[in-house]
């Protein structure tokens, strides 16, 4: 046993430092990317025109110090803050849903006392569903989504559920699978039904768990709104976008400074409530 | 003290649950939110679905933008884990000699780590082909710098979580600052630290994947050219693809995992 572990760890090492090795080559040697080139004089001088339209070096308008782009930029916030708390919403209701049979321990009926074949199919059905959801980018699925829905915050908020609620299934089924069973066998012996036992037994002993995986996806989803936005989500990636589109490099600035704050907030909310549901 | 905790708890739920409703009035729900042929295309989208275009040259395609992908990852994800390993350690404040000084160490560079980590790799990308071009440079960079941002941050908290006991044995026995760190903290947080970059990795393979979006090539730009030509088996396809790679990453990462903890 002691043997076979370093063996697979070693390889795995090895494994590694040949992909790191190869991927740079690829990179360098394949795609003849030059590391000097990048410093190139247009390079530079296109580098310091971007910076110096960035922080508005010799324009007319500057955005950030118009009161009227400021208010813009302050619906737009606030918008992506709707989205962000829709899409949490969408994929917890979605989690809430289909988490319970997910977890190991109900499908082999450990938690529930009762063994029933069909938990098997379910179980593999959900965590199938959970794979799919996550592996695919919340920019594909927003990719697709704007295909069905009309451009707004809505479809943004579909596509960052749909992403989301495979983490969030996976985190939660995990936290199930590590919960004390006696309290919810006791339970399931005395007759409760489904929804009782998620009631009465599991919801009151993950709920603070849940809770902080809720919290911290919230933060990540936050972060994501911007990326969803630029094929047309609405918000502020929406508005970059444009603006990039139509070389406005003063307003760039003024929706990063917006986004930097509702990230710090989120942050911070998120950091102090986890405290608080602790 | 329990029924306080309760109360706590359902104020909490009824917040939340009214942040919630209230997000929903931000959608104009009268004017309809599909498109006129919504339906439709969402039914072909899904029918498209089961079939993927497993065409000889998609195939090729695919498995070469898979390897682009895969490439980009893996050479950001080196990168961002040297500038983790560094700004990390010196985020922890395990360096700094006096009190003073350790609190501004801790405060500078978990102030940086954070920057690095407040803008999304998409955002990185676009400022770094704005500025210096379709390089494949554009897209490492974009990757290195969020995800040493959050590795780095990770490994600043686990160093600062390593007990105690050890280190004080170290400095007892006359163990310099870089002694204790490479003989104390180090050792004890290294299997956390590689199980923590290996999922990190398997996000950086998604994220890499969607670095197409500003034109740098891979799986997400096969995906993004064949939707504008709606060719949605074409686009399943690509899916399909990416989603293999990241299960082969999951999996090898979970037996990674398993192996350590024995």
């Amino acid at each position: 046993m002691k043997k076979r572990k370093f063996t697979f760890l070693t390889f795995s090492f090895y494994a590694f430092l040949f992909l790191i090795a190869a991927s740079w080559y690829f990179v360098i040697g394949v795609k003849n990317a030059s590391f000097l080139e990048l410093f190139s004089k247009e390079n530079v001088a296109y580098a310091s025109k971007f910076f110096k339209g960035l922080f508005g070096v010799g324009q007319e308008e500057i955005a950030f110090l118009n009161r009227d782009s400021w208010s813009h930029a302050f619906t737009l916030t606030i918008e992506t803050l709707q989205m962000s708390i829709m899409a949490i919403g969408f994929s917890t209701i979605v989690m809430f849903l289909t988490v319970i049979p997910a977890a190991r321990n109900v499908a082999d009926g450990t938690l529930t006392l009762s063994r029933k074949w069909y938990r098997w199919v379910v179980f593999s059905l959900i965590r199938i569903s959970y794979i799919f959801s996550r592996a695919i980018p919340e920019l594909v699925w927003a990719m697709i989504i704007i295909f069905i829905f009309k451009p707004g915050i809505l479809p943004g908020a579909i596509a960052l559920a749909l992403h989301n609620f495979g983490i969030l299934g996976k985190l939660c089924a995990e936290v199930i699978e590590d919960t004390d069973y006696r309290p919810i066998r006791n339970l399931a012996s005395a007759g409760a039904g489904r929804a009782q036992i998620l009631m009465y037994g599991v919801l009151p002993t993950v709920l603070p768990q849940f809770l902080s995986y809720i919290l911290y996806r919230w933060e990540v989803i936050m972060r994501t709104t911007i990326v969803v936005g630029f094929v047309g989500a609405g918000g502020l990636g929406q508005e970059f976008k444009l603006s990039m589109s139509f070389f406005h490099y003063t307003e760039i600035t003024l929706l990063l400074i917006c986004y930097l704050i509702l990230v710090i907030i989120a942050d911070f909310i998120s950091e102090k409530s986890r405290f608080f549901v602790k | 003290m329990l029924s306080f905790d309760l109360h706590k708890r359902k104020v909490l739920t009824l917040f939340l649950l009214l942040l919630f409703a209230w997000s929903l009035f931000g959608v104009n729900w009268q004017e309809g939110v599909l498109h006129s042929s919504g339906i439709g295309t969402a039914a072909e989208i899904f029918a498209a679905m089961l079939t993927p275009d497993l065409s000889l040259d998609i195939l090729r395609l695919a498995v070469e933008s898979s390897w682009l992908t895969l490439a980009y990852a893996t050479a950001g994800m080196s990168l961002a884990l040297i500038l983790a390993l560094i700004i990390g350690v010196l985020a922890s404040g395990v360096l700094a000699s006096g009190k003073s000084s350790r609190t501004l160490m801790k405060g500078s560079f978990r102030g940086v780590l954070g920057f690095m980590r407040a803008i999304h790799e998409l955002v990185w990308a676009w400022l770094f082909v704005a500025s210096f071009g379709l390089s494949p440079y554009a897209a490492i960079f974009a990757l290195a710098i969020p995800y040493g941002g959050i590795l780095g941050r990770i490994f600043a908290d686990m160093i600062n979580d390593v007990p105690e006991e050890p280190i004080l044995a170290l400095k007892a026995a006359g163990a310099s600052k870089l002694q204790c760190l490479f003989y104390g903290y180090l050792p004890s947080v290294k299997n956390s630290m590689i199980s923590y970059t290996m999922y990190r990795y398997e996000c950086a393979v998604r994220s890499s994947a969607i670095m197409s979006f500003v034109g740098l090539g891979g799986l997400g730009y096969q995906i993004q050219l064949s939707l504008d030509d709606l060719h949605y088996g074409e686009v399943w396809t690509f899916i399909y693809f990416l989603i293999i790679l990241v299960i082969l990453i999951d999996g090898w990462s979970n037996m990674l995992r398993k192996r350590m903890q024995l």
